[in-house]
């Protein structure tokens, strides 16, 4: 509603403007420093973009400080053992809106619904009737709360629209002022699209503070609950739920390195041979055939390899070499997840190696044919050593994406942290153990959700320093043949 | 030109070591060269001159068959190598280019040791049977391409470590290094330095001493100076091939007169 | 010009003949060829064999088997107090529902004579799914005046009795199963044969919502469907203007510094961050900081945006950088200001290469699973979101969660529905992809 609002109002400043603009000049434009349209942009810009980063902003806090405030009414007797704080408020938030649905339903007044948490057993029965059910009675301290979290929400989507439209408004007219021949409305326009194109590009690097600052504080809360000396050291990965865990990450990491080196082994030799197939002997028609077809490989969606390693791969391998050769049982096991994953690669090492290929000047080729070599021995001896850079570069770039994978692992690798050898068994890594330790009902207090931080933090790090090492290799490496 | 007779003399003393006989080359529909007979002798240098674009290199890369590697080429007419079609079904282009060597316009030293880069045309045709021997065709190579010197005490640094006229010299080493019996040279001289060029040039009428040398030129002195038979191309024709000296001073054809005196080119 | 062709000079070796050296190393060569030729050919098989196990894996999840069957609708037992009012008659459940069914098909078993093979009653009534009683409760409930008559009845078969036509479930499974017996399987070939069992193609499985354990028969992509359609609106709305806007800033206007530098190496970073630490990021920030709801497609858009918008800005730079600089030239000599040139002269020839970026960006959004199963949207969700901006924190599923979510399922006709969901999700794919390529090819301009 308060979009449209401000939304019409950025419409009628952008026409007052103009309008105005003409009239100061005496309805003639060429007294005008900038062109009519552009003080109507100006006016349309004031109008419109404060108001809406304020709304964007208030949408995205107003949430946390009420429930902030909403949280200080309970007391810890509100609470009952075996349950949360987290919990209880989220029967907070659905009593809210329980109060919400029954006040509009019965025609509530305000002092009508504070009655309310006089009679919990009815406001049971009551609020299951809107279709909110409740597992136990509503105490006091958690009715307050739910009236205070309604009555704030309330107040606070009332107090946004008429700050938004004030805002909206105020600079509606204050652009309008501004409006003379002489203002330059084009330079002040564009100085303000120029700062909205700015920020544009900081939402990138804000990303990066997020992502690092949300990894950093959560790990530390974890490192406070669970020395970090014993993460890094201990060899046993056992969550227990009732505390006394032990959080090791090395079998998770093991079993990312084992299903990562699996998945190169396969993609490297293929993906090189394809790029050397593709740039050094394929006819033109060939690789406008074969390369976008390689590529598909890379546009298909994770969870379609998960579910060929599922059903396809993992019975496969089962049943004609695990079993067969007394290695194991089970149908999810780090073969399974790596080979999948290795024919997921396989472009990216492909592609880049490709383009790391062609970009060996064609003389050093033509001087080693001139020589008499053959091909296969201009490849092998003069262009992949002068493409060895580029190529590990690609590699790297690989391995990155293969350490970060999580849906194919998810579903191919199993769930058991191990440190084992064999490639039939079932292992998990670093991804399975974020997924599993952050689905179904999160609490953010207990060492077993916390850990899942500190192993995304261990990810990211991997994955960046392998990013960042990939990329200067191969800049690196073009810079050599420029 | 006081040694003049001398050179007539020796043309007539050596064996004819290619020979093209009525050759035609395609790039898809376009008809780069028209009819082409030549000579090369053996142990003397001939010379391809033309205004750019006039076929000499692609005629040149014809002799080794380099024009292989582009798909849309098409060479037709015969041309020999010591009486044998270099274009025959049963020639291994592989085999030919061993005995016919090339050194190309820009030097390109493979990114390997200078020792490596030498040592490349005598590993893969399997030519020596020992370390040892290797080294000495290696010294050889590099000694008869005037390189010896400045190179022994960094044999294992790169070869795209030196200055440009040494890589030139480098990959005529290289080149050499194979034993050829014909090498090929496409503007050998055209990325160096007039110093640079005044040593390959020289290092050129050394090597004629072993090697039947043919060499694609855009510079007429240069032609003049290291050539003893020339040949000059235009438009995919061959205009005129004779003896330098009567090119340059009594050439039949008015064309190459033209060329010569700067008129066109 | 002499006319002496050289005689071949004996002792020689000739051309015409290959060594042996060259002979082996000719064979090096075809082995090589041959190798690089094998990749390829495994790359491709690779790739068949995915798309061939997956289609042949969910193809069937269009195509459903039914009872056709007369349902009378007993007013005593559905409607005590003759009121036909839609409140009262509510208090009777599915429970009171599913007799009326068995009931339906016990009339159609006689009306054909096939033996009831020595089934009880209620073990007649498990080849109908749970979902149909439901189902009927429903269309009772919509239209009361329904009560009293005898309507034929179209009732979705019972997984196992599907699967059986599928040839998941057989005579010898059935017997180790506790669900399913051979003698129902028996009963349901026989129905078959008398045309009261039949297979069609099945819209609830693109429109239906998700359903429970023990009815895959009954589950559909309906709710995941307009989850991922509300996200892909929310992705396109912020991600578009976002990445335009700073492609154009970096491309165009940022000075070389440091400060920018450090913006292009961020970018180029954030594209190769693994998706699961945008989870993270989303649960952390938008979920437990700023305390939007979970499973909601808000939250899934606003993360696949931030994981989007480096996908995207990298080829939008790379469009508006081949504009070549004389267009721009041309537009600042004629007096326009550097922002005048760029909106008006650079921008439209960037934008077929913006757009193509900006759909595949998406498609690559769509098929995102791992950051979604870390804000909530693996749970079970049998509402329809509303209608937006509202229905845009109402919770959700979405398309690849909903594959991922039904592999976890015991019950292997799931696995058949996470296949089929996965061709809907691919021919969504190839949808927007074959867009990219068609716009690109349309609109591909060289300078």
């Amino acid at each position: 509603m308060i979009l449209l609002v401000v939304l019409a109002l950025a419409a009628t400043g952008f026409l007052a403007g103009r309008a105005r603009a003409l009239k100061t000049a005496g309805g003639d434009p060429r007294d005008l420093h900038s062109l009519p349209g552009y003080h109507g942009q100006m006016v349309l810009l004031f109008t419109a973009v404060p108001a809406l980063l304020l709304m964007a902003g208030w949408v995205l806090i107003q949430p946390a400080v009420i429930e902030r405030n909403a949280a200080a009414v309970l007391t810890p007797a509100d609470i009952p053992s075996g349950s949360s704080a987290a919990l209880v408020m989220s029967d907070v938030r659905r009593i809210a809106g329980g109060l919400d649905a029954l006040a509009a339903r019965e025609g509530l007044s305000e002092a009508g619904v504070a009655a309310l948490g006089a009679d919990s057993g009815g406001l049971r029965d009551r609020l299951g009737a809107v279709g909110v059910a409740l597992g136990g009675e509503v105490g006091p301290g958690v009715f307050e709360a739910a009236n205070l979290y309604r009555t704030e929400t309330r107040g606070g989507r009332t107090a946004m629209t008429v700050a938004v439209a004030l805002t909206a408004l105020g600079g509606l007219f204050l652009s309008l002022r501004r409006i003379r021949p002489d203002l330059r409305a084009r330079n002040v326009s564009e100085s303000f699209v120029l700062a909205l194109l700015i920020g544009s590009s900081l939402i990138a690097v804000l990303t990066t503070v997020g992502i690092i600052a949300s990894l950093l504080f959560e790990s530390l809360n974890f490192f406070r609950l669970y020395p970090i000396k014993d993460f890094l050291l201990s060899l046993t990965w056992n969550p227990q739920f009732r505390g006394g865990s032990e959080l090791g990450i090395w079998p998770l990491l093991w079993g990312t390195l084992y299903v990562s080196l699996i998945a190169l082994l396969v993609a490297t030799p293929i993906g090189l041979m394809i790029a050397i197939y593709l740039s050094e002997y394929a006819s033109k028609r060939t690789r406008t055939i074969v390369k976008p077809a390689i590529e598909i490989l890379a546009g298909i969606p994770t969870i379609v390899y998960g579910l060929f390693a599922l059903v396809t791969v993992g019975p496969m391998l089962r049943d004609y070499f695990a079993q067969p050769l007394g290695l194991g049982s089970s149908s999810s096991s780090v073969m399974t997840a790596g080979l999948v994953m290795g024919i997921m690669v396989i472009p990216f090492v492909s592609s880049l190696s490709d383009d790391i290929i062609n970009a060996v000047p064609q003389s050093l080729r033509d001087g080693s044919l001139g020589l008499g070599a053959t091909p296969s021995e201009t490849i092998k001896q003069v262009v992949l050593p002068a493409a060895l850079p580029g190529v590990v570069g690609a590699i790297l770039l690989a391995a990155s994406r293969a350490i970060g994978e999580t849906m194919i692992v998810v579903m191919g690798a199993g769930a058991a942290a191990k440190l084992s050898l064999n490639p039939f068994e079932a292992m998990t890594t670093v991804t399975v153990k974020i997924v599993s330790q952050l689905t179904g009902d999160t609490e953010f207090a207990s060492p077993e959700t916390l850990v899942a931080f500190a192993l995304g933090l261990t990810l990211f790090t991997i994955t960046l320093a392998l990013n960042i090492f990939a990329l200067y290799i191969v800049r690196k490496y073009r810079e050599q043949y420029e | 030109m006081n040694d003049m007779t001398r050179r007539e003399a020796e043309i007539t003393a050596t064996a004819i070591k290619i020979s093209a006989r009525n050759a035609q080359v395609y790039y898809g529909d376009n008809h780069a060269i028209k009819d082409v007979d030549v000579d090369i002798h053996d142990r003397m240098v001939t010379a391809f001159i033309g205004p750019s674009g006039c076929g000499k290199s692609t005629f040149l890369r014809c002799l080794n068959r380099m024009n292989d590697t582009i798909p849309s080429c098409r060479v037709e007419g015969r041309i020999t190598l010591d009486g044998e079609d270099i274009y025959d079904k049963r020639v291994d282009p592989v085999q030919l280019r061993a005995k016919v060597g090339m050194v190309f316009q820009k030097p390109n030293p493979f990114p390997k040791s200078i020792f490596d880069n030498v040592a490349y045309g005598p590993r893969i045709h399997g030519l020596t049977r020992s370390k040892a021997e290797l080294d000495e065709v290696v010294e050889t190579s590099l000694r008869r391409a005037a390189l010896w010197k400045e190179v022994k005490d960094r044999l294992h640094q790169p070869g795209t470590g030196l200055s440009g006229g040494q890589q030139q010299r480098l990959c005529i080493a290289r080149a050499i290094a194979t034993s050829p019996e014909v090498l090929l040279m496409d503007e050998p001289c055209s990325a160096l330095d007039p110093i640079a060029t005044a040593q390959v040039e020289e290092l050129i009428d050394e090597l004629r001493a072993q090697f039947s040398v043919v060499i694609v030129t855009h510079s007429m002195q240069q032609a003049a100076r290291v050539s003893q038979r020339t040949a000059f191309f235009h438009l995919g024709n061959l205009v005129e091939f004779g003896e330098t000296t009567q090119i340059f001073t009594k050439p039949r054809d008015p064309r190459t007169e033209s060329y010569i005196t700067g008129r066109i080119g | 010009m002499t006319d002496a062709t050289a005689e071949f000079v004996p002792g020689r070796r000739s051309l015409l003949t290959v060594d042996d050296r060259t002979r082996r190393r000719n064979a090096a060569e075809a082995r090589f060829r041959l190798y690089g030729l094998a990749a390829v050919t495994v790359a491709l098989i690779a790739l068949a064999l995915l798309l061939v196990s997956i289609f042949a894996n969910g193809v069937s999840a269009f195509r459903q088997t039914y009872v056709a069957i007369p349902v009378t609708l007993d007013a005593a037992k559905l409607d005590k107090s003759g009121k036909l009012d839609p409140a009262v008659m509510a208090k009777v459940t599915t429970v009171g529902y599913a007799p009326l069914l068995t009931k339906g098909l016990q009339a159609a078993m006689e009306e054909n004579g096939i033996s009831d093979q020595g089934l009880k009653a209620k073990a007649i009534g498990a080849l109908i799914s749970q979902d149909a009683a439901a189902q009927l409760r429903n269309m009772v409930l919509a239209d009361p005046t329904l009560v009293g008559q005898t309507i034929s009845f179209e009732a979705l078969a019972s997984g196992r009795i599907d699967g059986y036509f599928k040839g998941r479930v057989t005579m010898e499974s059935a017997k180790l199963d506790s669900n399913v017996s051979p003698e129902q399987l028996a009963l349901a070939d026989a129905l078959k044969e008398a045309d009261i069992l039949h297979s069609r193609f099945n819209m609830g499985f693109i429109t239906a919502p998700d359903a429970s354990e023990q009815r895959p028969e009954a589950a559909g992509l309906g709710v995941a469907i307009l989850g991922s359609l509300y996200m892909m609106i929310v992705v396109l709305v912020l991600s578009l203007p976002i990445g335009v806007a700073a492609s154009i800033y970096l491309e165009e206007f940022a000075p070389k510094n440091r400060f920018t530098d450090l913006i292009e190496v961020n970018i180029s970073n954030l594209a190769a961050v693994p998706s699961i630490v945008y989870g993270i990021l989303g649960l952390a920030i938008f979920i437990n900081f700023a305390g939007l709801p979970q499973s909601a497609p808000i939250v899934g858009g606003l993360v696949l945006t931030l994981m989007t918008l480096p996908r995207i800005i990298i080829p939008a730079r790379a469009a508006l950088k081949a504009v070549p600089p004389s267009i721009r030239d041309a537009a600042l000599g004629v007096g326009a200001s550097k922002m005048q040139s760029v909106f008006h002269h650079v921008l439209p020839l960037a934008a077929p290469g913006i757009l193509t970026g900006m759909i595949i960006g998406l498609a690559q959004a769509l098929g995102e699973t791992a950051p979604l199963l870390l804000i909530g949207m693996v749970a079970f969700v049998r509402e329809y979101p509303g209608a937006p901006p509202e229905g845009f924190f109402d919770p959700a599923s979405a398309l690849p969660v909903q594959v991922y979510n039904w592999t976890q399922r015991a019950d292997p006709a799931f696995v058949e529905r996470a296949g089929g969901a996965i061709i809907v999700l691919l021919i969504f794919l190839v949808t927007m992809n074959a867009a990219a390529i068609l716009l690109r090819r349309r609109f591909e301009r060289r300078w």
